[in-house]
Protein backbone atom coordinates (compact mmCIF):
# COMPACT_ATOMS: atom_id res chain seq x y z
CA UNK A 1 0.00 0.00 0.00
CA UNK A 2 3.27 2.05 -0.26
CA UNK A 3 2.16 3.53 -3.73
CA UNK A 4 -1.22 4.40 -2.61
CA UNK A 5 0.23 6.49 0.44
CA UNK A 6 2.62 8.03 -1.88
CA UNK A 7 0.45 9.27 -4.10
CA UNK A 8 -2.87 9.94 -2.38
CA UNK A 9 -3.15 13.17 -3.64
CA UNK A 10 -3.04 12.05 -6.65
CA UNK A 11 -5.55 9.11 -6.01
CA UNK A 12 -8.07 11.29 -4.70
CA UNK A 13 -8.05 14.16 -7.21
CA UNK A 14 -8.48 11.22 -9.90
CA UNK A 15 -11.16 9.60 -7.65
CA UNK A 16 -13.19 13.19 -7.82
CA UNK A 17 -13.13 13.29 -11.31
CA UNK A 18 -14.30 9.64 -11.39
CA UNK A 19 -17.28 10.16 -9.48
CA UNK A 20 -18.20 13.28 -11.27
CA UNK A 21 -17.90 12.16 -14.62
CA UNK A 22 -20.37 8.95 -13.10
CA UNK A 23 -22.72 11.07 -11.24
CA UNK A 24 -23.43 13.93 -14.47
CA UNK A 25 -24.41 11.23 -16.70
CA UNK A 26 -26.64 8.86 -14.00
CA UNK A 27 -28.61 12.18 -13.58
CA UNK A 28 -28.47 13.00 -17.41
CA UNK A 29 -29.59 9.57 -18.43
CA UNK A 30 -32.31 9.63 -15.51
CA UNK A 31 -34.24 12.61 -16.33
CA UNK A 32 -33.91 11.26 -20.51
CA UNK A 33 -35.23 7.92 -19.68
CA UNK A 34 -37.82 9.58 -17.15
CA UNK A 35 -38.91 12.05 -20.33
CA UNK A 36 -39.12 9.17 -22.80
CA UNK A 37 -41.64 6.54 -20.47
CA UNK A 38 -43.91 10.01 -19.22
CA UNK A 39 -44.12 11.98 -22.70
CA UNK A 40 -43.68 9.37 -25.62
CA UNK A 41 -46.76 7.48 -26.64
CA UNK A 42 -47.41 4.07 -26.17
CA UNK A 43 -47.14 3.34 -29.79
CA UNK A 44 -43.57 4.70 -29.86
CA UNK A 45 -42.28 2.42 -26.96
CA UNK A 46 -41.71 -0.45 -28.29
CA UNK A 47 -39.36 1.42 -30.69
CA UNK A 48 -37.74 2.93 -28.52
CA UNK A 49 -37.43 -0.13 -26.32
CA UNK A 50 -35.95 -2.00 -28.88
CA UNK A 51 -33.31 0.66 -29.93
CA UNK A 52 -32.02 0.93 -26.40
CA UNK A 53 -31.45 -2.70 -26.30
CA UNK A 54 -29.56 -2.16 -29.02
CA UNK A 55 -27.43 0.50 -28.31
CA UNK A 56 -26.43 -0.85 -24.49
CA UNK A 57 -25.58 -3.73 -26.61
CA UNK A 58 -22.85 -1.68 -28.19
CA UNK A 59 -19.10 -2.04 -26.53
CA UNK A 60 -18.43 1.58 -24.64
CA UNK A 61 -15.39 2.08 -26.08
CA UNK A 62 -17.11 2.33 -29.51
CA UNK A 63 -19.40 4.40 -28.52
CA UNK A 64 -16.72 6.82 -27.48
CA UNK A 65 -15.12 6.80 -30.55
CA UNK A 66 -17.84 6.70 -33.12
CA UNK A 67 -19.63 10.04 -31.17
CA UNK A 68 -17.09 12.79 -32.79
CA UNK A 69 -18.35 10.90 -36.46
CA UNK A 70 -21.68 11.25 -35.35
CA UNK A 71 -22.41 14.77 -33.62
CA UNK A 72 -19.01 16.19 -34.25
CA UNK A 73 -17.64 16.56 -30.71
CA UNK A 74 -14.00 16.40 -30.13
CA UNK A 75 -12.07 12.73 -29.76
CA UNK A 76 -10.90 12.78 -26.65
CA UNK A 77 -11.87 14.63 -23.35
CA UNK A 78 -14.68 14.12 -21.11
CA UNK A 79 -17.18 14.95 -23.42
CA UNK A 80 -17.49 12.30 -25.75
CA UNK A 81 -17.84 9.74 -22.35
CA UNK A 82 -20.28 11.89 -20.42
CA UNK A 83 -22.37 11.50 -23.52
CA UNK A 84 -22.53 7.90 -24.39
CA UNK A 85 -22.90 6.90 -20.31
CA UNK A 86 -25.67 9.02 -20.16
CA UNK A 87 -26.79 7.49 -23.27
CA UNK A 88 -25.90 3.56 -21.27
CA UNK A 89 -27.93 4.77 -18.32
CA UNK A 90 -31.01 6.48 -20.41
CA UNK A 91 -30.50 2.91 -21.94
CA UNK A 92 -31.07 0.65 -18.58
CA UNK A 93 -33.32 3.10 -17.13
CA UNK A 94 -35.74 3.04 -19.60
CA UNK A 95 -36.98 -0.22 -18.62
CA UNK A 96 -36.53 0.16 -15.03
CA UNK A 97 -38.82 3.81 -14.57
CA UNK A 98 -41.45 1.91 -16.98
CA UNK A 99 -41.83 -1.09 -15.20
CA UNK A 100 -41.68 0.72 -11.70
CA UNK A 101 -44.58 2.85 -12.80
CA UNK A 102 -46.32 0.44 -14.48
CA UNK A 103 -45.69 -1.71 -10.64
CA UNK A 104 -48.03 0.82 -8.33
CA UNK A 105 -51.39 -1.06 -8.92
CA UNK A 106 -54.25 0.66 -10.76
CA UNK A 107 -56.72 0.21 -7.61
CA UNK A 108 -54.54 3.16 -5.49
CA UNK A 109 -54.30 5.19 -9.22
CA UNK A 110 -58.52 5.05 -9.42
CA UNK A 111 -59.06 5.79 -5.68
CA UNK A 112 -56.36 8.57 -5.71
CA UNK A 113 -58.32 9.96 -9.02
CA UNK A 114 -61.84 9.61 -7.39
CA UNK A 115 -60.72 11.27 -4.16
CA UNK A 116 -60.00 14.53 -6.63
CA UNK A 117 -56.29 15.08 -7.07
CA UNK A 118 -55.11 16.42 -10.24
CA UNK A 119 -53.06 14.47 -12.85
CA UNK A 120 -50.32 16.38 -10.91
CA UNK A 121 -51.05 15.60 -7.67
CA UNK A 122 -51.72 12.15 -8.36
CA UNK A 123 -48.22 11.74 -9.99
CA UNK A 124 -46.34 13.98 -6.87
CA UNK A 125 -48.13 11.90 -4.25
CA UNK A 126 -49.76 8.46 -5.15
CA UNK A 127 -47.32 7.67 -8.23
CA UNK A 128 -43.99 8.85 -7.18
CA UNK A 129 -43.62 7.78 -4.31
CA UNK A 130 -45.43 4.19 -4.67
CA UNK A 131 -42.60 4.14 -7.69
CA UNK A 132 -39.55 4.81 -5.50
CA UNK A 133 -38.86 0.89 -4.58
CA UNK A 134 -38.52 -0.23 -8.32
CA UNK A 135 -36.76 3.21 -9.19
CA UNK A 136 -33.88 3.26 -6.45
CA UNK A 137 -33.09 -0.29 -7.55
CA UNK A 138 -32.74 0.26 -10.88
CA UNK A 139 -30.81 3.06 -9.99
CA UNK A 140 -28.41 1.01 -8.17
CA UNK A 141 -27.67 -1.28 -10.91
CA UNK A 142 -27.30 1.51 -13.17
CA UNK A 143 -24.87 3.23 -11.17
CA UNK A 144 -22.66 0.29 -10.37
CA UNK A 145 -22.18 -0.57 -13.85
CA UNK A 146 -22.03 3.51 -14.81
CA UNK A 147 -19.12 3.54 -12.28
CA UNK A 148 -16.68 0.87 -13.61
CA UNK A 149 -17.71 1.85 -17.15
CA UNK A 150 -16.24 5.09 -16.76
CA UNK A 151 -12.75 3.75 -15.97
CA UNK A 152 -12.71 3.05 -19.89
CA UNK A 153 -12.79 6.57 -20.69
CA UNK A 154 -9.34 7.61 -19.83
CA UNK A 155 -8.48 5.72 -22.88
CA UNK A 156 -9.55 8.62 -24.51
CA UNK A 157 -8.09 11.04 -22.21
CA UNK A 158 -10.25 11.41 -19.31
CA UNK A 159 -8.03 11.80 -16.32
CA UNK A 160 -10.14 9.29 -13.99
CA UNK A 161 -9.71 6.14 -12.16
CA UNK A 162 -8.96 4.18 -15.42
CA UNK A 163 -5.78 5.92 -16.15
CA UNK A 164 -4.17 4.26 -12.76
CA UNK A 165 -4.60 0.74 -15.06
CA UNK A 166 -3.04 2.37 -18.40
CA UNK A 167 -0.56 4.14 -16.00
CA UNK A 168 0.10 1.26 -13.74
CA UNK A 169 0.79 -1.22 -16.79
CA UNK A 170 3.02 0.93 -18.86
CA UNK A 171 5.23 1.25 -16.27
CA UNK A 172 4.81 -2.21 -14.53
CA UNK A 173 3.76 -1.09 -11.28
CA UNK A 174 0.81 -3.43 -9.93
CA UNK A 175 -0.07 -1.46 -6.79
CA UNK A 176 -1.06 1.35 -9.32
CA UNK A 177 -3.57 -1.16 -10.86
CA UNK A 178 -4.88 -2.34 -7.46
CA UNK A 179 -5.11 0.54 -6.20
CA UNK A 180 -7.57 1.70 -9.21
CA UNK A 181 -9.57 -1.61 -8.47
CA UNK A 182 -9.71 -0.81 -4.96
CA UNK A 183 -10.95 2.79 -5.61
CA UNK A 184 -13.58 2.41 -7.92
CA UNK A 185 -14.85 -0.46 -6.18
CA UNK A 186 -15.55 1.77 -2.78
CA UNK A 187 -16.96 4.70 -4.89
CA UNK A 188 -19.01 1.80 -6.39
CA UNK A 189 -19.98 0.42 -2.78
CA UNK A 190 -20.62 4.35 -1.27
CA UNK A 191 -22.90 5.18 -3.96
CA UNK A 192 -24.73 2.20 -3.40
CA UNK A 193 -25.14 2.53 -0.09
CA UNK A 194 -25.78 6.06 -0.82
CA UNK A 195 -28.98 4.90 -3.04
CA UNK A 196 -30.02 2.52 -0.70
CA UNK A 197 -30.12 5.51 2.29
CA UNK A 198 -32.30 7.55 -0.29
CA UNK A 199 -34.53 4.75 -0.39
CA UNK A 200 -35.08 4.32 2.80
CA UNK A 201 -35.40 7.57 3.45
CA UNK A 202 -37.63 8.29 0.77
CA UNK A 203 -40.21 5.48 1.93
CA UNK A 204 -40.55 6.39 5.25
CA UNK A 205 -44.50 4.06 5.25
CA UNK A 206 -41.72 0.71 4.39
CA UNK A 207 -40.01 1.04 7.82
CA UNK A 208 -43.15 2.02 10.06
CA UNK A 209 -45.22 -1.05 8.72
CA UNK A 210 -42.57 -3.08 9.20
CA UNK A 211 -42.36 -1.77 13.01
CA UNK A 212 -45.88 -3.10 13.65
CA UNK A 213 -45.00 -6.15 12.47
CA UNK B 1 -12.85 16.22 -39.07
CA UNK B 2 -13.28 13.43 -41.82
CA UNK B 3 -16.40 12.58 -43.87
CA UNK B 4 -18.91 9.14 -43.97
CA UNK B 5 -16.96 9.50 -47.58
CA UNK B 6 -13.56 8.34 -46.11
CA UNK B 7 -15.16 5.55 -43.61
CA UNK B 8 -16.50 4.45 -46.85
CA UNK B 9 -13.39 4.63 -48.55
CA UNK B 10 -11.66 3.03 -45.46
CA UNK B 11 -13.95 0.21 -45.38
CA UNK B 12 -14.19 -0.59 -48.79
CA UNK B 13 -10.19 -1.16 -49.23
CA UNK B 14 -9.49 -4.65 -49.35
CA UNK B 15 -5.86 -3.57 -48.13
CA UNK B 16 -7.66 -3.06 -44.27
CA UNK B 17 -9.58 -6.57 -44.30
CA UNK B 18 -6.44 -8.52 -45.28
CA UNK B 19 -2.94 -9.14 -43.62
CA UNK B 20 -2.23 -9.64 -39.67
CA UNK B 21 -3.89 -6.26 -38.38
CA UNK B 22 -6.47 -6.78 -40.94
CA UNK B 23 -10.22 -6.58 -40.30
CA UNK B 24 -11.34 -10.20 -41.28
CA UNK B 25 -8.03 -11.51 -39.27
CA UNK B 26 -8.71 -9.68 -36.13
CA UNK B 27 -12.70 -10.13 -36.45
CA UNK B 28 -12.23 -14.11 -36.76
CA UNK B 29 -9.17 -13.34 -33.47
CA UNK B 30 -12.34 -11.00 -31.28
CA UNK B 31 -15.06 -13.66 -32.29
CA UNK B 32 -12.37 -16.80 -31.07
CA UNK B 33 -11.58 -15.30 -27.63
CA UNK B 34 -15.58 -14.23 -27.04
CA UNK B 35 -16.55 -17.58 -28.05
CA UNK B 36 -14.40 -19.65 -26.15
CA UNK B 37 -14.56 -17.57 -22.61
CA UNK B 38 -18.37 -18.15 -23.09
CA UNK B 39 -17.65 -22.03 -23.71
CA UNK B 40 -15.26 -22.13 -20.73
CA UNK B 41 -17.85 -19.96 -18.32
CA UNK B 42 -20.69 -21.83 -19.45
CA UNK B 43 -19.45 -25.25 -18.80
CA UNK B 44 -18.31 -23.99 -15.08
CA UNK B 45 -21.55 -22.14 -14.56
CA UNK B 46 -24.18 -24.18 -15.70
CA UNK B 47 -23.18 -27.09 -13.41
CA UNK B 48 -22.71 -24.73 -10.80
CA UNK B 49 -26.09 -22.70 -10.67
CA UNK B 50 -28.23 -25.88 -11.39
CA UNK B 51 -26.95 -27.61 -8.89
CA UNK B 52 -27.65 -24.15 -6.20
CA UNK B 53 -31.26 -24.31 -8.00
CA UNK B 54 -32.14 -27.30 -7.38
CA UNK B 55 -30.52 -28.12 -3.72
CA UNK B 56 -31.37 -24.46 -2.40
CA UNK B 57 -27.70 -24.14 -1.06
CA UNK B 58 -25.41 -21.75 -2.17
CA UNK B 59 -28.39 -18.93 -2.53
CA UNK B 60 -26.12 -16.01 -1.02
CA UNK B 61 -23.28 -16.85 -3.11
CA UNK B 62 -25.14 -16.37 -6.70
CA UNK B 63 -26.67 -13.14 -5.16
CA UNK B 64 -23.35 -11.80 -3.90
CA UNK B 65 -21.37 -13.14 -7.13
CA UNK B 66 -24.05 -11.32 -8.78
CA UNK B 67 -24.01 -8.12 -7.49
CA UNK B 68 -20.30 -7.73 -6.67
CA UNK B 69 -19.46 -8.41 -10.26
CA UNK B 70 -21.29 -5.51 -11.30
CA UNK B 71 -19.43 -2.77 -9.37
CA UNK B 72 -16.01 -4.31 -10.38
CA UNK B 73 -14.21 -2.83 -13.85
CA UNK B 74 -13.88 -5.19 -16.20
CA UNK B 75 -10.59 -3.22 -17.52
CA UNK B 76 -8.71 -3.01 -14.32
CA UNK B 77 -9.63 -6.73 -13.75
CA UNK B 78 -8.60 -7.80 -16.83
CA UNK B 79 -4.47 -5.50 -16.59
CA UNK B 80 -4.12 -6.68 -12.83
CA UNK B 81 -4.40 -10.66 -14.04
CA UNK B 82 -2.24 -9.86 -17.17
CA UNK B 83 0.27 -8.21 -15.08
CA UNK B 84 0.50 -10.95 -12.22
CA UNK B 85 0.39 -13.62 -14.94
CA UNK B 86 3.07 -11.97 -16.57
CA UNK B 87 3.06 -10.76 -19.99
CA UNK B 88 4.50 -13.87 -21.69
CA UNK B 89 1.05 -15.84 -20.66
CA UNK B 90 -1.36 -12.91 -21.73
CA UNK B 91 -3.61 -14.84 -23.69
CA UNK B 92 -4.02 -16.90 -20.83
CA UNK B 93 -4.33 -14.14 -18.54
CA UNK B 94 -7.06 -12.73 -20.70
CA UNK B 95 -9.30 -15.80 -21.03
CA UNK B 96 -9.10 -15.96 -17.40
CA UNK B 97 -10.28 -12.61 -17.24
CA UNK B 98 -13.24 -12.91 -19.62
CA UNK B 99 -14.32 -16.35 -17.69
CA UNK B 100 -14.55 -14.30 -14.62
CA UNK B 101 -16.43 -11.48 -16.34
CA UNK B 102 -18.80 -14.48 -17.92
CA UNK B 103 -19.67 -16.47 -15.43
CA UNK B 104 -22.16 -14.29 -13.10
CA UNK B 105 -24.38 -13.71 -15.67
CA UNK B 106 -24.55 -17.38 -16.63
CA UNK B 107 -24.63 -18.47 -13.18
CA UNK B 108 -27.42 -15.91 -12.22
CA UNK B 109 -29.53 -17.42 -15.80
CA UNK B 110 -29.08 -21.25 -14.83
CA UNK B 111 -29.86 -20.16 -11.15
CA UNK B 112 -33.04 -18.26 -12.21
CA UNK B 113 -33.71 -20.61 -14.43
CA UNK B 114 -34.35 -23.78 -12.13
CA UNK B 115 -36.08 -21.55 -9.76
CA UNK B 116 -38.84 -19.74 -11.59
CA UNK B 117 -39.53 -24.02 -12.01
CA UNK B 118 -43.40 -23.85 -10.40
CA UNK B 119 -42.58 -25.95 -7.25
CA UNK B 120 -45.36 -28.48 -8.41
CA UNK B 121 -43.62 -29.48 -11.40
CA UNK B 122 -40.24 -29.72 -9.80
CA UNK B 123 -41.90 -32.37 -6.86
CA UNK B 124 -44.15 -33.97 -9.74
CA UNK B 125 -41.09 -34.96 -10.98
CA UNK B 126 -39.54 -36.76 -7.80
CA UNK B 127 -42.92 -37.94 -7.01
CA UNK B 128 -42.93 -39.73 -10.28
CA UNK B 129 -39.65 -41.17 -9.09
CA UNK B 130 -37.06 -39.60 -10.95
CA UNK B 131 -33.43 -39.64 -9.70
CA UNK B 132 -32.15 -36.21 -9.24
CA UNK B 133 -29.87 -36.35 -12.06
CA UNK B 134 -33.02 -37.79 -14.41
CA UNK B 135 -34.64 -34.22 -12.59
CA UNK B 136 -32.03 -31.84 -13.70
CA UNK B 137 -32.08 -33.56 -17.57
CA UNK B 138 -35.38 -34.36 -18.24
CA UNK B 139 -36.86 -31.01 -16.19
CA UNK B 140 -34.85 -28.69 -15.20
CA UNK B 141 -32.56 -28.03 -17.75
CA UNK B 142 -35.29 -28.20 -20.95
CA UNK B 143 -37.25 -25.67 -18.28
CA UNK B 144 -34.50 -23.16 -17.65
CA UNK B 145 -33.09 -23.01 -21.43
CA UNK B 146 -34.36 -19.91 -21.83
CA UNK B 147 -33.08 -18.15 -18.83
CA UNK B 148 -29.62 -19.05 -19.20
CA UNK B 149 -30.15 -18.01 -22.73
CA UNK B 150 -30.70 -14.93 -21.32
CA UNK B 151 -27.70 -15.32 -19.39
CA UNK B 152 -25.43 -15.84 -21.91
CA UNK B 153 -26.46 -13.15 -24.02
CA UNK B 154 -25.46 -10.62 -21.22
CA UNK B 155 -22.21 -12.56 -20.66
CA UNK B 156 -21.61 -12.27 -24.17
CA UNK B 157 -22.01 -8.26 -24.57
CA UNK B 158 -19.80 -7.74 -21.80
CA UNK B 159 -17.36 -10.32 -23.13
CA UNK B 160 -16.95 -8.55 -26.40
CA UNK B 161 -16.66 -5.55 -24.91
CA UNK B 162 -13.99 -6.14 -22.95
CA UNK B 163 -12.30 -7.84 -25.95
CA UNK B 164 -12.18 -4.91 -26.98
CA UNK B 165 -10.09 -3.83 -24.55
CA UNK B 166 -7.21 -6.30 -25.43
CA UNK B 167 -4.83 -4.43 -27.46
CA UNK B 168 -4.01 -2.41 -24.82
CA UNK B 169 -2.57 -5.52 -23.32
CA UNK B 170 -1.25 -6.58 -26.42
CA UNK B 171 -3.32 -8.93 -27.91
CA UNK B 172 -5.44 -8.83 -31.13
CA UNK B 173 -9.01 -8.27 -31.49
CA UNK B 174 -11.41 -5.11 -33.03
CA UNK B 175 -10.31 -3.07 -30.24
CA UNK B 176 -6.52 -3.24 -32.36
CA UNK B 177 -8.24 -0.63 -34.72
CA UNK B 178 -9.88 1.93 -32.19
CA UNK B 179 -6.33 2.40 -30.04
CA UNK B 180 -4.59 2.45 -33.07
CA UNK B 181 -6.33 4.88 -34.65
CA UNK B 182 -6.48 7.14 -31.26
CA UNK B 183 -2.53 6.39 -31.24
CA UNK B 184 -1.93 8.16 -34.76
CA UNK B 185 -5.11 10.44 -35.32
CA UNK B 186 -6.36 8.14 -38.10
CA UNK B 187 -10.10 8.74 -37.57
CA UNK B 188 -11.20 6.86 -40.73
CA UNK B 189 -9.51 3.64 -39.47
CA UNK B 190 -10.98 4.06 -35.60
CA UNK B 191 -14.87 5.14 -36.80
CA UNK B 192 -14.06 1.80 -39.14
CA UNK B 193 -13.10 -0.36 -36.89
CA UNK B 194 -15.40 1.23 -34.22
CA UNK B 195 -18.59 0.17 -37.12
CA UNK B 196 -17.43 -3.16 -37.49
CA UNK B 197 -17.55 -3.85 -33.63
CA UNK B 198 -20.88 -2.66 -33.52
CA UNK B 199 -21.92 -4.69 -36.07
CA UNK B 200 -20.39 -7.69 -34.10
CA UNK B 201 -22.16 -6.75 -31.21
CA UNK B 202 -25.38 -6.13 -32.44
CA UNK B 203 -25.98 -8.96 -34.60
CA UNK B 204 -24.79 -11.41 -31.96
CA UNK B 205 -26.74 -9.97 -28.94
CA UNK B 206 -30.09 -10.10 -31.42
CA UNK B 207 -29.06 -14.00 -32.54
CA UNK B 208 -28.85 -14.75 -28.84
CA UNK B 209 -32.20 -12.76 -27.90
CA UNK B 210 -33.63 -14.42 -30.87
CA UNK B 211 -32.11 -18.02 -29.08
CA UNK B 212 -34.21 -16.85 -25.89
CA UNK B 213 -37.46 -16.19 -27.90
CA UNK B 214 -37.95 -19.96 -29.17
CA UNK B 215 -36.96 -21.64 -25.89
CA UNK B 216 -39.14 -19.69 -24.86
CA UNK B 217 -41.94 -20.05 -27.15
CA UNK B 218 -41.34 -23.54 -27.27
CA UNK B 219 -41.99 -23.81 -23.47
CA UNK B 220 -45.25 -21.95 -23.94
CA UNK B 221 -46.41 -24.50 -27.03
CA UNK B 222 -45.53 -27.33 -24.77
CA UNK B 223 -48.18 -25.95 -22.25
CA UNK B 224 -50.68 -25.98 -24.70
CA UNK B 225 -50.11 -29.36 -26.18
CA UNK B 226 -50.58 -30.12 -22.24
Amino acid sequence: MEWAAKNFDFVLELSVTHLLISLVPLVLGSVLAFALVRLTPLKLAGTIGTTFSAIYAIPSLAVFVALPAVIGTSYLGPTNVVIALSIYVAAAMFFSIRDAFSQVSKPTVFIARAQGLSPLQLFVHVELPLAIPGLIAGLRVAAASTVSMASIGAIVGVRNLGYLFLDGFQRKIPEEILTGLFAIFIIGIALDLGLWALGKVLTPWTRRSAQRV
Amino acid sequence: MFSIGELFDWLTDAENWTGRYGLANLFVEHLTLTLVSLAIAGLLAIPIGVAIGQSGRGETLVIAISSASRAIPTMGLMFALVMFMGVEFRQFAVVLALVGIAIPPVLAGAYAGIKSIPIVIREGARAQGMTTLQQIRHVGLPLSASSIAGGFKIAYLQVVSTVVLAPLVGLGGLGFGVIQGLALRDFAQLTGSAVVIVLLSITGERLLAKAQGKLDRRLTQSKINR
